[in-house]
C-alpha cells in the first residue's frame, strides 16, 4: 500500500513543480509589471517636465529713445513704466531683419518674442533711467512655439510637419512657418539665442502665455491651505485620538465614534467637497476660492488618517508608563500630557506629515470650493483668491498650447519634490525616535 | 485692524494673565501655608485665569463674525435705492455684490455711479464700526474676566480639577468633531438632494437612461426632468471601475503574494516601499498621464489595428486606476495573507505541499474574506475616484459597455455640474448634491461591509 | 540544576542506552541543527523501529521540536536553518539531493503542536492530501479515502453528518483527530507528532492516545510529549533530551523505573525540567 503512494506521488512531481514556477514567475510579472508601472510614469513626467525648468531667450539691440518708446526722457515714472515697450522690441526686430516688410511677415516675427518681454523691458527701464536714450543688448523670453524647438535644440533646418509629410518622423512638429523658422536659424547662428534656468517658473503666477506661467501663486496658495490644514487638523486630531486612547468609556457612544472615523477614512475626497461648498460657502458666506476653505475642507479629510496614527502611536506607550506615573499622584490628565504625549510625539508628527502630504496632492475637493480660478497674482492671506499646486497641474493639463504641457509636467514634478521631501521627513523621523520597548 | 491681529491680541493677553495667575499663586501661598498648602500647582492657577480669558473671547469673536454678514446687510438694505429694490431680489443681490467687491478690494473710488458710492461708503464705514465694536468687546470681556479669576485665586481652590476638566471637554469635543464631519455631510448632501428630488423625481433619476442636465435648464423646456436619468453615470462608473479593478487585482494580490510568502526580507524591504510610493502619487497625475499620454496611446494601437477609439476611452481611465489601485489591493492583501498563522502552512507542508499549492489551497482560502473586504474597499476607492476620470474619461453620457467608447462617471458629472459660475439652487447643482448622496451611500455600504469583514477574519485569527 | 547534573552533562561524550534498533524504518547518525550561528541539536544519533512508538522528553527548548522536524525536512521552511549529519528513511538519506522533499513528507507525516486544520470544510481538509498528491482517480475513491481515514482517526462518526461544515467547528480534540486523519489520509510510513495533546483537554488527550496505539500496528511513530505519563502510556522506546543533545534512550519501562543517567533521573523524577 505504502508503494502505492510512493508511485503516484512520484508520477505527479514533475507536474507540480512545474505548477511552482509558474506560479512563483506570476508573481515575479506582477511585481516587476507594478514597478514598471510606476517608472514609466515617473518617466514619461520627467521626460515631458524638465524643460519646463528651462526657458529660451533671445538677444537683440533694443533702442529706448523718446522716438521708439513714444515718451519725453523726463516723463514721470509712472508714464515711463507704461511706455510702448512693444514698439521698441518690434522696432528692434525691424532693425535686426530689415528685408522683412510685407505686414503678415512683420507680425509673424514679432511673435518670436514673447508677450511678456515688454514688461521685462519696462522693468530694466525703470531700474535706471540713465539708460533712457541708449541702445542695450538684451536678451528677451522666446515665445512658447520658438522656445519649445530651441530648447530641445532642434535642427531648425529641417521641414515641418505637415499634411503631405505626416508619416516624415524627421520632420519638425511645430506651429511656426518656414519663414519663422529662418530668422530663428539666423539668431542661433547669430550666436543670439540662449537657453537657460527659467526663473520666471518659479517667480511668475499663472499666465495665458504658457512661456510666462509659473507656479508661484499656486505653491503660496499651497503653502496656506496646508497651513490652516495644519493649524485645524493636528490640535483637534491629537485630543481626539488621546480621548479615545486614554478616557473613552467603553460604551455606545465610543464604539459610534470609532465606526465614524474608520468610514470617513474612506469618504470619496469629492464628497468632502460638497460638504464645504453647502456648508462653508453657502451656508457660512465664507469667500470662495479662499485658502481657508480649502484648508478646512482639507483639515476635515485628513482628520481620520492622523487620528487613526496617532491612536497607534499612543497606543505603542507601554502601559507601565502610565501606571508608574500614575503610581507617583499624576492626575490621568497630567500622565498623558507629562509622560505619555512626548513619548508618542514622532509617531503622531509621523502620521501628521503623511496626512498633510495627502492633502497637498489633493484636487478634487477644492474644485468644489471653488479653487479652480484663473490665478496671476500671488494671494497675500488666507482669504483672498488661491489656487493649489495640483490644481494648477489640472488647469494646465486641459490647456490646449503644447507648451502647456511641459508646464504641467513642471509642476507634477516640483509637487513631486515635496511630497518625496515630507515622506522622507516621516520615514527618518519614525527610524530616528523608532523604540523597541 | 483684522480678526487675526485680534486673536493675536488676544492670545498674547491671555498669556500674561496666565503669568500674572502664577505669580498671585505664588504671592498666595506665602501668606498662608506655602506652597503644600495649595491645593494646586501654581502653573495651574496660571492656567485656570488664562481659561477664564481665551475661552470666552474666543466664543465671541466666532459668535459675532457669525451674525455680522446679516446684521450688516439689514442695516445696508436702507441705503440701497428703492429703485433697485423694485427690480426684484435678483437685482438687489447683484447691486450688493458689486458694491461688497468694491469694499473687499479697497476700491470705492472705482465705482462710478455716486449712489452706488455711497451705499459702498456706508458699509465701509458699518465694517469699521463692528470691527472697532468687537475689538473694544473682546479686549473688555479678557480684561475684566482676567481680573475676576485671578481674585478667586485662594489656597484651597480647585485649579487643577477646573483646568482638567476643560482640557477633557477639549478632547471630547475634538472627538466628536469626526462624527459632526459625518452630520455635516449626511445634512449638507441630504438636503439638496431633496430640494433636487422636489424638482425631479426620484424614481425618474434613479431609473431614467438620459442624462443631459445642460438641455434641462431652459425653463421653457417641457419635460426637462427627463434629461436626469443617472443610469448612464452608473454604468459609466461601473464600466471604468470594473476595468480598473481588472488591472489592480491580478497585480496587487500576486504582487502581494510573492511579497509575502516568497520574497526575501531584503527583496520586500526594497519593493514594498516601491509599491506605496504609487498609492502616494497625488491622483491629478495619475489623471495626466491618463489624459495625455495612455488615452492616445490606447487610441494611435487602435486605429493601428482598425479600431475606433475614443479619444477619452473608458479603458484608458479604467487603466489608469487600475495602476493607482494596485498598491492599495497589494498592502491590504499583503497584511492579510501575512495574518494566516503559520501553523496552517506547516500543516500543509508538512502533507508534502508544495509553497504554491500550499498558497493557493490553504493561504489564500484561509485570508479570502480578508481578501474580498480589500478589494470591496478598493472597489469604494475606485467608485470614488475624481481626477483620473475628470481628465480622462467623457463628459457625454453614453450608455455602452464598450471600453473603447467615451463614458461618463458620477463624479466627472459632480465636477462637471459644480465648477462654473452658476446659482446655487438650479436643478443643475443641485442635480450634483443628488449625485454626490448616491456616491456617499453606495461608498458607505461598501465600506461598512469591507471593515466588518475584515474586522471578522481578524478576529478569527487573534 | 545541581553543579552535580551541570558536570554529568558536560561530561556527557555520547549517548547512554542503545539508540539503534534491529528493524529500523528511520535512522538519525550524528545529527547537528544550527539556526543561525546557534547550534540546537549536537550530534544525535537515534533510530526508529518499525511498528514502534517512541517518545521523545526533555525540558523545553531542548530541541525536541528540532529535531523531530528534522525527520521530514520541515525545517527546509526555516532559512536560517542547517541540518548536519545523516538521517535515513529505510536506509536511504533524506538529506541527499535525490530526494525531495514534497515526496518525503507524503511518506513521513506530521501531527502538530496546535491543532491546525485548514480553513475548509471536514472532507476538504481530509481530501487535501490525496487530492494534491493525485491518490485518488476518481470521486469515489477519494470518499473511500476520506471516510476510512476519519474511521481511522475514531472521527467518522462524529462528523459523518456534517463532512462540509468547516474544519474549524470541530472541537479542539476533535480537531486534532481531524489533522491525525488529515495525516493518514496521504498514507504515510511514518507519523511524526509534536506535543499533539498539549492543547487538549484530558478527556480529547485519552481518545489521542488510544488512537497513537491504534496506529502502531500501520506506522511507525515519534511522538514528543512533556507529559511523562502520556510518554509512559503510549511508547514503547522513551528517548531523553537536555540542551540539544540526547542524553538517554531505552525501553519506557526501564527509563521510567531504572533511568542510567543522573539528568534522565533528575527528569524522571522532576527535580528540574
Ligand atoms: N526558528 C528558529 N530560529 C531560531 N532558533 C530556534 C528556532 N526554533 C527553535 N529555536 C531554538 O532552538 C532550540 C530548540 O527549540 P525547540 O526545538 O523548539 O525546543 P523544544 O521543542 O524541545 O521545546 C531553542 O533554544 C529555540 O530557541
Ligand atoms: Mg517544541
Amino acid at each position: 500500500m505504502s508503494n502505492n503512494t510512493t508511485e503516484k506521488v512520484r508520477a505527479s512531481l514533475q507536474k507540480r513543480y512545474f505548477k511552482e514556477k509558474v506560479f512563483r514567475s506570476i508573481g515575479v510579472v506582477a511585481i516587476v509589471a507594478s514597478l514598471s508601472f510606476l517608472v514609466v510614469l515617473l518617466g514619461s513626467i520627467i521626460y515631458k517636465g524638465y524643460p519646463a525648468f528651462k526657458a529660451s531667450y533671445i538677444q537683440l539691440d533694443v533702442t529706448l529713445t523718446e522716438e521708439t518708446l513714444d515718451v519725453s526722457a523726463d516723463a514721470e515714472d509712472s508714464e515711463l513704466r507704461r511706455a510702448n515697450y512693444l514698439g521698441a522690441i518690434r522696432t528692434a526686430l525691424r532693425e535686426r531683419f530689415p528685408e522683412v516688410t510685407k505686414r503678415g511677415d512683420k507680425r509673424n516675427l514679432y511673435r518670436l518674442i514673447s508677450s511678456g518681454a515688454e514688461y521685462a523691458l519696462s522693468d530694466f527701464m525703470m531700474e535706471d533711467r540713465s539708460r533712457f536714450g541708449q541702445t542695450h543688448s538684451l536678451w528677451l523670453l522666446a515665445d512658447d512655439e520658438a522656445d519649445a524647438l530651441l530648447k530641445r535644440n532642434k535642427d531648425l533646418t529641417k521641414p515641418i510637419r505637415t499634411g503631405e509629410n505626416a508619416k516624415n518622423k524627421d520632420a519638425l512638429i511645430t506651429r511656426l512657418n518656414t519663414d519663422q523658422l529662418g530668422w530663428l536659424q539666423s539668431f542661433k547662428e547669430a550666436g543670439e539665442t540662449d537657453v537657460r534656468l527659467a526663473s520666471t517658473f518659479f517667480t511668475n503666477g499663472d499666465s495665458r502665455e504658457a512661456e510666462q506661467a509659473g507656479i508661484r501663486a499656486a505653491l503660496i496658495g499651497s503653502a496656506y491651505t496646508l497651513l490652516i490644514t495644519f493649524v485645524l487638523s493636528f490640535p483637534i486630531a491629537v485630543a481626539a485620538a488621546i480621548y479615545l486612547e486614554e478616557f473613552a468609556p467603553q460604551n455606545k457612544f465610543t464604539d459610534i465614534v470609532e465606526v465614524n472615523i474608520n468610514n470617513l477614512a474612506a469618504v470619496p475626497s469629492i464628497v468632502f467637497g460638497l460638504l464645504g461648498l453647502a456648508v462653508f460657502i453657502n451656508y457660512l458666506q465664507l469667500p470662495r476660492s479662499a485658502p481657508v476653505v480649502g484648508g478646512i475642507v482639507l483639515s476635515l479629510m485628513t482628520l481620520p488618517t492622523i487620528i487613526i496614527s496617532s491612536r497607534a502611536a499612543l497606543k505603542a506607550v507601554p502601559p507601565s508608563i502610565r501606571e508608574a506615573a500614575r503610581g507617583l499622584g499624576a492626575s490621568p490628565v497630567q500622565v498623558v500630557t507629562h509622560h505619555v504625549l512626548p513619548l508618542a510625539m514622532p509617531g503622531i508628527l509621523t502620521g501628521t506629515i503623511i496626512g498633510l502630504a495627502q492633502a497637498l496632492g489633493e484636487t478634487a475637493p477644492l474644485l468644489m470650493i471653488g479653487m479652480v480660478a484663473f490665478i496671476v497674482d500671488i494671494p497675500n492671506s488666507v482669504t483672498d483668491p488661491a489656487t493649489v499646486l495640483p490644481v494648477q497641474v489640472f488647469l494646465w493639463a486641459d490647456a490646449p498650447e503644447r507648451a502647456f504641457t511641459e508646464r504641467t509636467s513642471g509642476a507634477i514634478l516640483v509637487l513631486l519634490a515635496f511630497l518625496v521631501v515630507m515622506n522622507l521627513t516621516a520615514v527618518l523621523l519614525r527610524k530616528k525616535f523608532e523604540r523597541r520597548w | 485692524m483684522s480678526v487675526t491681529n485680534l486673536i493675536l491680541v488676544t492670545l498674547l493677553l491671555t498669556f500674561l494673565y496666565f503669568v500674572f495667575g502664577r505669580q498671585k499663586a505664588f504671592a498666595v501661598a506665602k501668606t498662608s501655608g506655602g506652597l503644600q498648602g495649595m491645593h494646586s500647582l501654581p502653573s495651574h492657577y496660571g492656567a485656570y485665569v488664562a481659561v477664564w480669558c481665551a475661552l470666552p473671547a474666543l466664543a465671541i469673536i466666532v459668535g459675532w463674525k457669525l451674525f455680522e454678514p446679516t446684521v450688516i446687510d439689514s442695516m445696508l438694505a436702507s441705503s440701497i435705492p428703492d429703485s433697485v429694490h423694485e427690480l426684484g431680489e435678483k437685482s438687489v443681490a447683484l447691486y450688493r455684490n458689486e458694491i461688497n467687491n468694491a469694499v473687499d478690494s479697497n476700491n470705492i473710488a472705482s465705482l462710478t455711479d455716486p449712489v452706488k458710492q455711497a451705499t459702498a461708503t456706508r458699509l465701509a464705514s458699518l465694517q469699521n464700526s463692528a470691527m472697532l465694536g468687537l475689538f473694544v468687546l473682546v479686549l473688555c470681556t479678557v480684561i475684566a474676566l482676567g481680573v475676576f479669576a485671578l481674585k478667586r485665586i485662594t489656597p484651597d481652590m480647585t485649579a487643577r480639577h477646573r483646568v482638567e476638566s476643560v482640557v477633557r471637554s477639549f478632547l471630547f469635543i475634538s472627538a466628536t468633531i469626526a462624527i459632526l464631519t459625518t452630520v455635516g455631510i449626511v445634512l449638507s448632501v441630504l438636503f439638496e438632494s431633496l430640494r433636487f428630488f422636489s424638482q425631479v423625481n426620484l424614481i425618474d433619476f434613479v431609473t431614467g437612461l438620459n442624462w443631459s442636465p445642460q438641455t434641462a435648464i431652459r425653463a421653457d423646456q417641457v419635460g426637462s426632468t427627463g434629461a436626469f436619468g443617472a443610469i448612464p453615470l452608473f454604468t459609466g462608473t461601473l464600466l471604468i471601475s470594473f476595468i480598473a479593478m481588472l488591472v489592480a487585482v491580478p497585480f496587487g494580490l500576486m504582487s502581494a503574494i510573492y511579497l509575502a510568502e516568497y520574497a526575501t526580507p531584503r527583496v520586500r524591504a526594497i519593493v514594498k516601499p516601491l509599491l506605496e510610493m504609487l498609492a502616494g502619487i497625488p491622483t491629478v497625475v495619475y489623471g495626466v498621464f491618463a489624459a495625455l499620454t495612455v488615452a492616445p496611446l490606447i487610441k494611435d494601437i487602435g486605429s493601428a489595428v482598425g479600431l475606433s477609439v475614443a479619444s477619452e476611452s473608458a479603458l484608458a481611465a479604467g487603466l489608469v486606476m487600475g495602476i493607482m489601485i494596485i498598491p492599495f489591493v497589494s498592502s491590504l492583501s499583503d497584511d492579510v495573507i501575512t495574518a494566516v498563522p503559520q501553523s496552517m502552512r506547516d500543516g500543509s507542508f508538512g502533507l508534502g505541499a508544495t509553497h504554491s499549492e500550499t498558497i493557493r489551497k490553504v493561504v489564500i482560502p484561509a485570508a479570502l474574506p480578508g481578501i474580498v473586504g480589500g478589494i470591496l474597499l478598493a472597489v469604494s476607492r475606485a467608485i470614488g475616484e475624481t481626477m483620473i476620470v475628470v481628465m480622462a474619461a467623457g463628459l457625454a453620457a453614453n450608455l455602452t459597455a464598450n471600453p473603447l467608447e467615451a463614458v461618463t462617471t458620477v463624479t466627472v458629472q459632480i465636477v462637471t455640474l459644480l465648477t462654473g459660475d452658476q446659482e446655487f439652487d438650479s436643478t443643475k447643482t443641485l442635480a450634483a448634491f443628488a449625485l454626490g448622496l448616491m456616491l456617499f451611500v453606495i461608498t458607505l455600504v461598501l465600506n461598512v461591509i469591507a471593515l466588518y469583514v475584515v474586522r471578522r477574519y481578524r478576529e478569527q485569527y487573534e | 540544576m545541581s553543579s552535580a547534573a551541570e558536570k554529568a552533562f558536560e561530561e556527557l561524550k555520547e549517548t547512554v542506552g542503545r539508540v539503534t534498533v534491529d528493524n529500523p524504518k528511520m535512522q538519525a547518525k550524528n545529527v547537528d541543527v544550527f539556526y543561525g550561528d546557534k547550534q540546537a541539536i549536537f550530534d544525535v544519533t537515534c533510530d526508529i523501529g518499525k511498528n514502534e512508538v517512541i517518545a521523545m522528553i526533555g525540558p523545553s527548548g531542548c530541541g525536541k521540536s528540532t529535531f523531530l522536524r528534522c525527520m521530514n525536512r520541515m525545517n527546509d521552511t526555516i532559512p536560517s536553518c542547517r541540518v548536519g549529519g545523516d538521517i535515513l528513511l529505510e536506509g536511504d538519506s533524506l538529506y541527499s539531493s535525490s530526494v525531495d522533499p514534497v515526496m518525503l513528507r507524503a511518506r513521513v507525516g506530521m501531527v502538530f503542536q496546535k491543532p491546525n486544520p485548514f480553513a475548509k470544510s471536514i472532507y476538504d481538509n481530509v481530501a487535501y492530501g490525496p487530492r494534491i498528491h493525485g491518490l485518488a482517480n476518481n470521486r469515489a475513491e477519494l470518499d473511500d479515502i476520506v471516510e476510512s481515514s476519519l474511521q481511522r482517526a475514531g472521527l467518522f462518526d462524529e462528523v459523518k453528518d456534517r463532512l462540509n461544515a468547516p474544519g474549524t467547528s470541530l472541537s479542539g480534540g476533535q480537531q486534532q483527530r481531524l489533522c491525525i486523519a488529515r495525516t493518514i489520509a496521504v498514507n504515510p510510513e511514518v507519523i511524526l507528532m509534536d506535543e499533539p495533546c498539549s492543547a487538549l483537554d484530558p478527556i480529547a488527550t485519552a481518545r489521542i492516545e488510544e488512537l497513537i496505539d491504534e496506529l502502531r500496528e500501520n506506522y511507525a511513530i515519534a511522538i514528543v510529549t512533556h507529559s511523562m505519563q502520556q510518554a509512559a502510556r503510549v511508547s514503547q522506546r522513551t528517548a531523553y533530551f537536555h540542551l540539544g543533545k540526547l542524553v538517554e534512550v531505552g525501553e519506557t519501562k526501564t527509563i521510567f523505573t531504572n533511568p542510567t543517567h543522573e539528568l534522565t533521573e533528575n527528569y524522571i523524577t522532576g527535580r528540574f525540567g
